[in-house]
Protein backbone atom coordinates (compact mmCIF):
# COMPACT_ATOMS: atom_id res chain seq x y z
CA UNK A 1 0.00 0.00 0.00
CA UNK A 2 2.83 2.34 0.95
CA UNK A 3 4.51 1.53 -2.33
CA UNK A 4 1.36 2.31 -4.26
CA UNK A 5 0.98 5.64 -2.46
CA UNK A 6 4.58 6.46 -3.27
CA UNK A 7 4.00 5.71 -6.94
CA UNK A 8 0.88 7.88 -6.98
CA UNK A 9 2.70 10.75 -5.29
CA UNK A 10 5.62 10.35 -7.69
CA UNK A 11 3.25 10.34 -10.65
CA UNK A 12 1.55 13.51 -9.43
CA UNK A 13 4.88 15.20 -8.89
CA UNK A 14 6.09 14.31 -12.37
CA UNK A 15 2.79 15.34 -13.84
CA UNK A 16 2.89 18.79 -12.30
CA UNK A 17 6.40 19.36 -13.53
CA UNK A 18 5.55 18.28 -17.03
CA UNK A 19 3.28 21.27 -17.48
CA UNK A 20 5.97 23.34 -19.13
CA UNK A 21 6.51 21.90 -22.56
CA UNK A 22 8.71 24.44 -24.27
CA UNK A 23 10.69 27.59 -23.53
CA UNK A 24 11.68 30.18 -26.06
CA UNK A 25 14.29 32.73 -25.13
CA UNK A 26 15.95 35.62 -26.85
CA UNK A 27 19.45 36.63 -25.83
CA UNK A 28 20.79 40.15 -26.10
CA UNK A 29 24.17 41.59 -26.91
CA UNK A 30 25.24 39.32 -29.74
CA UNK A 31 25.31 39.28 -33.51
CA UNK A 32 27.67 36.46 -34.48
CA UNK A 33 27.52 32.72 -34.75
CA UNK A 34 30.40 31.98 -32.36
CA UNK A 35 28.59 33.79 -29.53
CA UNK A 36 25.28 32.18 -30.39
CA UNK A 37 27.02 28.81 -30.33
CA UNK A 38 28.42 29.59 -26.87
CA UNK A 39 24.84 30.03 -25.60
CA UNK A 40 23.62 26.97 -27.50
CA UNK A 41 26.33 24.79 -25.95
CA UNK A 42 25.82 26.30 -22.51
CA UNK A 43 22.06 25.54 -22.53
CA UNK A 44 22.72 21.98 -23.64
CA UNK A 45 24.74 21.27 -20.49
CA UNK A 46 21.50 21.26 -18.44
CA UNK A 47 20.35 17.72 -17.69
CA UNK A 48 16.69 18.45 -18.29
CA UNK A 49 17.19 19.95 -21.75
CA UNK A 50 16.39 17.63 -24.61
CA UNK A 51 16.91 19.88 -27.60
CA UNK A 52 17.90 23.44 -28.41
CA UNK A 53 16.90 24.92 -31.75
CA UNK A 54 18.67 28.19 -32.37
CA UNK A 55 18.09 30.98 -34.81
CA UNK A 56 21.38 32.86 -35.08
CA UNK A 57 20.06 35.94 -36.84
CA UNK A 58 17.28 36.62 -34.30
CA UNK A 59 19.31 35.35 -31.30
CA UNK A 60 16.43 33.10 -30.25
CA UNK A 61 16.63 29.62 -28.76
CA UNK A 62 13.71 27.18 -28.63
CA UNK A 63 14.31 24.76 -25.79
CA UNK A 64 12.44 21.50 -25.33
CA UNK A 65 12.75 19.38 -22.22
CA UNK A 66 12.99 15.71 -21.37
CA UNK A 67 9.76 13.96 -20.37
CA UNK A 68 8.76 14.75 -16.82
CA UNK A 69 11.71 17.06 -16.21
CA UNK A 70 11.26 20.07 -13.94
CA UNK A 71 12.00 23.38 -15.62
CA UNK A 72 13.81 26.13 -13.78
CA UNK A 73 13.82 29.51 -15.56
CA UNK A 74 16.63 30.86 -13.37
CA UNK A 75 18.86 27.96 -14.45
CA UNK A 76 18.26 28.80 -18.11
CA UNK A 77 19.01 32.47 -17.48
CA UNK A 78 22.22 31.61 -15.67
CA UNK A 79 23.41 29.51 -18.62
CA UNK A 80 22.91 32.44 -21.01
CA UNK A 81 24.78 34.76 -18.65
CA UNK A 82 27.60 32.23 -18.24
CA UNK A 83 28.11 32.40 -21.98
CA UNK A 84 28.61 36.16 -21.62
CA UNK A 85 25.16 37.43 -22.63
CA UNK A 86 21.77 38.35 -21.21
CA UNK A 87 18.17 37.24 -21.61
CA UNK A 88 16.01 39.90 -23.23
CA UNK A 89 12.84 37.80 -23.52
CA UNK A 90 11.70 34.43 -22.20
CA UNK A 91 8.36 32.79 -22.86
CA UNK A 92 7.17 29.36 -21.74
CA UNK A 93 4.43 27.14 -23.14
CA UNK A 94 2.47 25.98 -20.12
CA UNK A 95 -0.50 23.64 -20.18
CA UNK A 96 -3.12 24.99 -17.82
CA UNK A 97 -6.14 23.21 -16.46
CA UNK A 98 -8.86 25.60 -15.29
CA UNK A 99 -6.51 28.02 -13.60
CA UNK A 100 -8.00 31.29 -12.45
CA UNK A 101 -5.50 34.07 -13.09
CA UNK A 102 -6.29 37.41 -11.53
CA UNK A 103 -4.54 40.67 -12.20
CA UNK A 104 -1.77 41.44 -9.72
CA UNK A 105 -2.45 38.25 -7.80
CA UNK A 106 -0.45 35.19 -6.85
CA UNK A 107 -0.97 31.59 -7.67
CA UNK A 108 0.87 28.29 -7.27
CA UNK A 109 1.02 26.15 -10.37
CA UNK A 110 3.29 23.46 -11.76
CA UNK A 111 5.46 23.69 -8.68
CA UNK A 112 6.03 27.41 -9.23
CA UNK A 113 4.85 30.59 -7.59
CA UNK A 114 3.38 32.83 -10.27
CA UNK A 115 2.38 36.46 -9.98
CA UNK A 116 0.11 37.54 -12.84
CA UNK A 117 1.34 41.02 -13.41
CA UNK A 118 -0.11 42.22 -16.64
CA UNK A 119 -3.29 40.32 -17.30
CA UNK A 120 -7.03 40.67 -17.20
CA UNK A 121 -8.87 38.32 -14.85
CA UNK A 122 -9.29 35.12 -16.79
CA UNK A 123 -9.45 31.35 -16.61
CA UNK A 124 -6.47 29.72 -18.28
CA UNK A 125 -7.11 26.45 -20.07
CA UNK A 126 -5.01 24.32 -22.36
CA UNK A 127 -1.63 25.33 -23.68
CA UNK A 128 -0.85 29.00 -23.13
CA UNK A 129 2.26 31.03 -23.54
CA UNK A 130 3.40 33.11 -20.59
CA UNK A 131 6.19 35.64 -20.56
CA UNK A 132 8.48 36.04 -17.55
CA UNK A 133 8.73 39.71 -16.57
CA UNK A 134 11.25 39.52 -13.74
CA UNK A 135 14.47 41.48 -13.61
CA UNK A 136 16.98 39.95 -16.03
CA UNK A 137 14.22 38.41 -18.20
CA UNK A 138 13.26 41.61 -20.03
CA UNK A 139 15.25 44.69 -21.01
CA UNK A 140 15.85 47.10 -18.14
CA UNK A 141 13.52 49.58 -19.87
CA UNK A 142 10.61 47.13 -19.85
CA UNK A 143 11.35 46.11 -16.27
CA UNK A 144 11.15 49.72 -15.13
CA UNK A 145 7.99 50.37 -17.12
CA UNK A 146 6.25 47.38 -15.50
CA UNK A 147 6.96 48.70 -12.02
CA UNK A 148 3.72 50.68 -12.38
CA UNK A 149 1.72 47.44 -12.56
CA UNK A 150 2.19 46.39 -8.94
CA UNK A 151 3.02 47.84 -5.58
CA UNK A 152 4.09 44.51 -4.17
CA UNK A 153 7.57 44.00 -2.81
CA UNK A 154 8.05 40.63 -4.53
CA UNK A 155 8.41 42.33 -7.91
CA UNK A 156 11.61 43.97 -6.75
CA UNK A 157 13.10 41.00 -4.93
CA UNK A 158 11.83 38.07 -6.99
CA UNK A 159 11.04 36.17 -3.80
CA UNK A 160 7.84 35.80 -1.80
CA UNK A 161 7.47 38.13 1.15
CA UNK A 162 4.72 39.57 3.36
CA UNK A 163 2.75 40.61 0.25
CA UNK A 164 2.35 36.98 -0.74
CA UNK A 165 1.20 35.66 2.64
CA UNK A 166 -2.50 36.00 1.79
CA UNK A 167 -1.96 33.51 -1.05
CA UNK A 168 -0.63 30.98 1.47
CA UNK A 169 2.94 31.15 0.22
CA UNK A 170 5.93 30.68 2.46
CA UNK A 171 8.11 33.77 2.55
CA UNK A 172 11.48 33.56 0.86
CA UNK A 173 10.70 31.26 -2.05
CA UNK A 174 11.11 32.16 -5.72
CA UNK A 175 8.28 34.14 -7.29
CA UNK A 176 8.06 34.55 -11.06
CA UNK A 177 6.19 37.55 -12.38
CA UNK A 178 4.39 36.64 -15.57
CA UNK A 179 1.99 37.77 -18.20
CA UNK A 180 -0.11 35.44 -20.38
CA UNK A 181 0.39 36.24 -24.07
CA UNK B 1 39.68 36.32 -27.74
CA UNK B 2 37.36 33.61 -26.72
CA UNK B 3 34.03 32.43 -27.91
CA UNK B 4 31.89 34.58 -25.69
CA UNK B 5 32.25 37.75 -27.65
CA UNK B 6 31.10 38.91 -31.05
CA UNK B 7 33.15 37.95 -34.05
CA UNK B 8 33.52 41.58 -35.11
CA UNK B 9 35.20 42.35 -31.83
CA UNK B 10 37.50 39.35 -31.74
CA UNK B 11 40.26 41.76 -32.64
CA UNK B 12 43.51 40.49 -34.01
CA UNK B 13 45.93 42.90 -32.28
CA UNK B 14 43.91 43.83 -29.19
CA UNK B 15 41.41 42.31 -26.79
CA UNK B 16 37.76 43.45 -26.53
CA UNK B 17 35.99 44.23 -23.25
CA UNK B 18 33.89 41.07 -23.65
CA UNK B 19 35.04 37.78 -22.23
CA UNK B 20 34.99 34.25 -23.46
CA UNK B 21 32.19 32.02 -22.15
CA UNK B 22 32.47 30.74 -18.59
CA UNK B 23 33.92 27.23 -18.41
CA UNK B 24 35.34 27.50 -21.91
CA UNK B 25 38.93 26.72 -22.82
CA UNK B 26 40.67 28.15 -25.84
CA UNK B 27 44.02 27.34 -27.42
CA UNK B 28 45.84 29.93 -29.44
CA UNK B 29 49.07 30.08 -31.40
CA UNK B 30 50.17 33.56 -32.48
CA UNK B 31 53.09 33.79 -34.86
CA UNK B 32 54.63 37.07 -35.91
CA UNK B 33 57.30 37.74 -38.44
CA UNK B 34 58.78 41.21 -37.93
CA UNK B 35 61.23 42.87 -40.28
CA UNK B 36 64.40 44.22 -38.66
CA UNK B 37 65.02 47.93 -39.04
CA UNK B 38 68.82 47.56 -39.26
CA UNK B 39 68.83 44.68 -41.72
CA UNK B 40 65.71 44.60 -43.86
CA UNK B 41 66.45 41.13 -45.17
CA UNK B 42 66.18 39.77 -41.64
CA UNK B 43 62.93 38.83 -39.95
CA UNK B 44 62.43 38.06 -36.29
CA UNK B 45 60.06 35.20 -35.61
CA UNK B 46 58.04 35.28 -32.39
CA UNK B 47 55.64 32.53 -31.48
CA UNK B 48 53.23 32.71 -28.54
CA UNK B 49 51.31 29.54 -27.63
CA UNK B 50 48.51 30.45 -25.26
CA UNK B 51 45.82 28.75 -23.18
CA UNK B 52 42.69 30.77 -22.35
CA UNK B 53 40.23 29.89 -19.59
CA UNK B 54 36.77 31.36 -18.95
CA UNK B 55 36.76 31.40 -15.16
CA UNK B 56 33.32 32.98 -14.83
CA UNK B 57 31.00 35.05 -16.96
CA UNK B 58 32.97 38.13 -15.94
CA UNK B 59 36.56 36.99 -15.72
CA UNK B 60 39.07 35.12 -17.82
CA UNK B 61 42.71 34.11 -17.60
CA UNK B 62 45.33 33.52 -20.29
CA UNK B 63 48.66 31.75 -19.82
CA UNK B 64 51.14 32.63 -22.55
CA UNK B 65 54.55 31.29 -23.47
CA UNK B 66 57.13 33.27 -25.42
CA UNK B 67 59.30 31.67 -28.08
CA UNK B 68 61.55 33.62 -30.42
CA UNK B 69 64.49 33.24 -32.80
CA UNK B 70 65.73 36.82 -32.42
CA UNK B 71 69.11 35.51 -31.30
CA UNK B 72 69.78 32.89 -33.98
CA UNK B 73 67.63 29.87 -33.03
CA UNK B 74 64.13 29.43 -31.64
CA UNK B 75 64.26 29.44 -27.83
CA UNK B 76 61.80 29.80 -24.95
CA UNK B 77 62.09 33.26 -23.51
CA UNK B 78 59.45 33.29 -20.80
CA UNK B 79 55.74 33.64 -20.28
CA UNK B 80 52.91 35.77 -18.99
CA UNK B 81 49.61 35.62 -17.18
CA UNK B 82 46.82 37.83 -18.50
CA UNK B 83 43.66 38.46 -16.47
CA UNK B 84 40.61 40.38 -17.62
CA UNK B 85 37.52 41.39 -15.64
CA UNK B 86 34.37 42.76 -17.28
CA UNK B 87 32.80 45.27 -14.91
CA UNK B 88 30.17 46.91 -17.11
CA UNK B 89 27.71 45.48 -19.59
CA UNK B 90 24.80 47.32 -21.18
CA UNK B 91 23.18 44.95 -23.66
CA UNK B 92 20.34 45.35 -26.13
CA UNK B 93 19.21 42.72 -28.62
CA UNK B 94 21.80 43.43 -31.32
CA UNK B 95 24.12 45.82 -29.55
CA UNK B 96 26.12 46.21 -26.40
CA UNK B 97 28.53 48.47 -24.58
CA UNK B 98 31.03 46.81 -22.31
CA UNK B 99 33.99 47.81 -20.21
CA UNK B 100 36.74 45.70 -18.71
CA UNK B 101 39.97 46.06 -16.77
CA UNK B 102 42.97 43.84 -17.42
CA UNK B 103 46.46 43.16 -16.27
CA UNK B 104 49.36 41.22 -17.78
CA UNK B 105 52.25 40.07 -15.62
CA UNK B 106 55.14 38.86 -17.64
CA UNK B 107 58.60 37.33 -17.43
CA UNK B 108 61.11 37.42 -20.25
CA UNK B 109 64.77 36.39 -20.25
CA UNK B 110 65.82 37.85 -23.61
CA UNK B 111 68.20 40.80 -23.97
CA UNK B 112 66.55 44.21 -23.82
CA UNK B 113 67.17 45.75 -27.22
CA UNK B 114 64.69 48.64 -27.63
CA UNK B 115 63.27 51.51 -25.58
CA UNK B 116 59.70 50.69 -26.70
CA UNK B 117 58.09 48.51 -24.02
CA UNK B 118 56.35 45.24 -24.92
CA UNK B 119 55.44 42.97 -22.03
CA UNK B 120 53.88 40.59 -24.52
CA UNK B 121 57.09 38.99 -25.75
CA UNK B 122 59.99 41.40 -25.14
CA UNK B 123 60.07 42.76 -21.59
CA UNK B 124 59.49 41.42 -18.12
CA UNK B 125 56.98 43.73 -16.53
CA UNK B 126 53.37 44.65 -15.90
CA UNK B 127 50.69 46.15 -18.10
CA UNK B 128 47.38 47.32 -16.62
CA UNK B 129 44.60 48.83 -18.66
CA UNK B 130 40.99 49.63 -19.36
CA UNK B 131 38.99 48.59 -22.43
CA UNK B 132 35.67 49.92 -23.74
CA UNK B 133 33.87 48.13 -26.57
CA UNK B 134 30.71 49.11 -28.43
CA UNK B 135 28.96 46.67 -30.74
CA UNK B 136 26.16 47.75 -33.07
CA UNK B 137 24.84 45.13 -35.46
CA UNK B 138 27.76 44.18 -37.70
CA UNK B 139 30.30 46.76 -36.54
CA UNK B 140 32.32 46.75 -33.33
CA UNK B 141 34.42 49.63 -32.02
CA UNK B 142 36.89 49.30 -29.21
CA UNK B 143 39.39 51.53 -27.43
CA UNK B 144 41.88 50.85 -24.69
CA UNK B 145 44.41 52.68 -22.60
CA UNK B 146 47.11 51.04 -20.50
CA UNK B 147 50.05 51.70 -18.26
CA UNK B 148 53.16 49.66 -19.03
CA UNK B 149 56.07 49.08 -16.73
CA UNK B 150 59.27 47.38 -17.85
CA UNK B 151 61.23 45.53 -15.16
CA UNK B 152 64.68 44.05 -15.73
CA UNK B 153 64.56 40.92 -17.85
CA UNK B 154 65.70 37.55 -16.53
CA UNK B 155 69.15 35.96 -16.91
CA UNK B 156 70.78 39.24 -15.86
CA UNK B 157 69.43 41.13 -18.87
CA UNK B 158 68.86 44.57 -17.40
CA UNK B 159 66.59 47.26 -18.78
CA UNK B 160 69.44 49.18 -20.37
CA UNK B 161 67.73 52.56 -20.74
CA UNK B 162 67.39 55.20 -18.04
CA UNK B 163 65.40 54.03 -15.04
CA UNK B 164 62.78 56.71 -15.53
CA UNK B 165 62.14 55.38 -19.06
CA UNK B 166 60.55 52.20 -17.68
CA UNK B 167 56.99 53.56 -17.86
CA UNK B 168 54.85 54.07 -20.94
CA UNK B 169 51.22 54.65 -21.90
CA UNK B 170 49.74 52.32 -24.48
CA UNK B 171 46.57 53.14 -26.39
CA UNK B 172 44.59 51.35 -29.08
CA UNK B 173 41.59 51.97 -31.29
CA UNK B 174 40.01 49.07 -33.19
CA UNK B 175 37.20 48.71 -35.71
CA UNK B 176 35.84 45.36 -36.86
CA UNK B 177 33.14 44.55 -39.36
CA UNK B 178 31.39 41.28 -40.08
CA UNK B 179 31.54 40.80 -43.87
CA UNK B 180 30.20 37.26 -44.25
CA UNK B 181 27.80 35.59 -44.00
CA UNK B 182 25.12 38.07 -45.04
CA UNK B 183 22.48 35.89 -43.41
CA UNK B 184 23.02 33.31 -40.73
CA UNK B 185 21.61 29.87 -41.34
CA UNK B 186 23.83 27.55 -39.35
CA UNK B 187 26.78 27.33 -36.99
CA UNK B 188 28.82 25.75 -39.76
CA UNK B 189 28.87 28.80 -41.99
CA UNK B 190 32.28 30.45 -42.12
CA UNK B 191 32.37 34.03 -40.78
CA UNK B 192 34.70 36.59 -42.31
CA UNK B 193 35.64 39.73 -40.42
CA UNK B 194 37.77 42.66 -41.48
CA UNK B 195 39.53 44.80 -38.88
CA UNK B 196 41.58 47.96 -38.81
CA UNK B 197 43.45 48.81 -35.64
CA UNK B 198 45.68 51.61 -34.41
CA UNK B 199 48.28 50.68 -31.82
CA UNK B 200 50.23 53.39 -30.06
CA UNK B 201 52.64 53.93 -27.21
CA UNK B 202 54.18 57.01 -25.61
CA UNK B 203 57.06 56.82 -23.18
CA UNK B 204 56.10 58.52 -19.93
CA UNK B 205 59.46 60.23 -19.50
CA UNK B 206 60.84 60.95 -22.96
CA UNK B 207 57.53 61.64 -24.70
CA UNK B 208 58.67 59.57 -27.70
CA UNK B 209 55.90 57.66 -29.44
CA UNK B 210 55.04 55.14 -32.05
CA UNK B 211 51.67 54.69 -33.70
CA UNK B 212 51.04 51.66 -35.91
CA UNK B 213 48.27 50.88 -38.33
CA UNK B 214 47.28 47.22 -38.42
CA UNK B 215 44.74 45.92 -40.95
CA UNK B 216 43.71 42.27 -40.68
CA UNK B 217 41.27 39.63 -41.86
CA UNK B 218 39.74 36.86 -39.81
CA UNK B 219 38.08 33.60 -40.69
CA UNK B 220 35.87 31.78 -38.17
CA UNK B 221 35.06 28.15 -38.89
CA UNK B 222 32.43 25.88 -37.33
CA UNK B 223 31.70 28.69 -34.83
CA UNK B 224 34.71 27.56 -32.81
CA UNK B 225 37.91 27.88 -34.86
CA UNK B 226 39.61 31.09 -35.76
CA UNK B 227 42.35 32.06 -38.23
CA UNK B 228 43.73 35.63 -38.16
CA UNK B 229 46.11 37.27 -40.61
CA UNK B 230 47.36 40.81 -40.18
CA UNK B 231 50.12 43.25 -41.03
CA UNK B 232 51.26 46.15 -38.85
CA UNK B 233 53.41 49.12 -39.83
CA UNK B 234 54.29 52.46 -38.25
CA UNK B 235 52.68 55.80 -39.07
CA UNK B 236 54.55 57.63 -36.32
CA UNK B 237 57.88 56.16 -35.33
CA UNK B 238 59.86 58.20 -32.76
CA UNK B 239 60.02 55.53 -30.09
CA UNK B 240 62.61 53.11 -31.36
CA UNK B 241 61.96 49.46 -32.07
CA UNK B 242 64.43 47.02 -33.63
CA UNK B 243 61.72 45.41 -35.79
CA UNK B 244 58.78 47.70 -36.43
CA UNK B 245 56.69 46.10 -39.17
CA UNK B 246 55.54 42.65 -40.11
CA UNK B 247 52.97 39.91 -40.33
CA UNK B 248 50.86 38.10 -37.77
CA UNK B 249 49.29 34.69 -38.32
CA UNK B 250 47.20 33.17 -35.57
CA UNK B 251 45.25 29.97 -35.03
CA UNK B 252 42.70 29.51 -32.29
CA UNK B 253 40.43 26.68 -31.20
CA UNK B 254 37.71 26.95 -28.57
CA UNK B 255 36.10 24.24 -26.49
CA UNK B 256 32.80 25.21 -24.84
CA UNK B 257 31.87 23.93 -21.36
CA UNK B 258 35.22 22.23 -20.96
CA UNK B 259 35.02 21.89 -17.19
Amino acid sequence: MKKLLFIIVLFLAINSQAQITKVSLQASGLTCSMCSNAINKSLKTLDNVEKVMSNISTSTFEISFKDGAAVNFDELKKKVEDAGFFVSKLTADVSFNNVKAQKDDHLQYAGMNLHFLNSTDQVLNGSRQIQILDKGYVSSKVYKKNQGLTKMECYKTGVTSACCASSGMVAGSRMYHVSPL
Amino acid sequence: MGAGSMAQELYVYTEPASNMAAKGIGFRLSNSLMQQVSNKGNYNFHSIPEVMIGISKKSMLHAEFFLSNRNTKLVAEGGALYYKYRFLSVDEVHSHFRMAAYTRLSYNNSDVHQPAIDVNGHNSGVETGLIATQLINKVALSASVAHMYAADNGKGNKFIYANNNRNAVGYTLSVGKLMLPKNYISYNQPNVNVMVEMLGQTNWETGSSFLDLAPSVQLILMSRMRIDAGYRFPLVNNLKRTADRGFLLRFEYNIFNAF
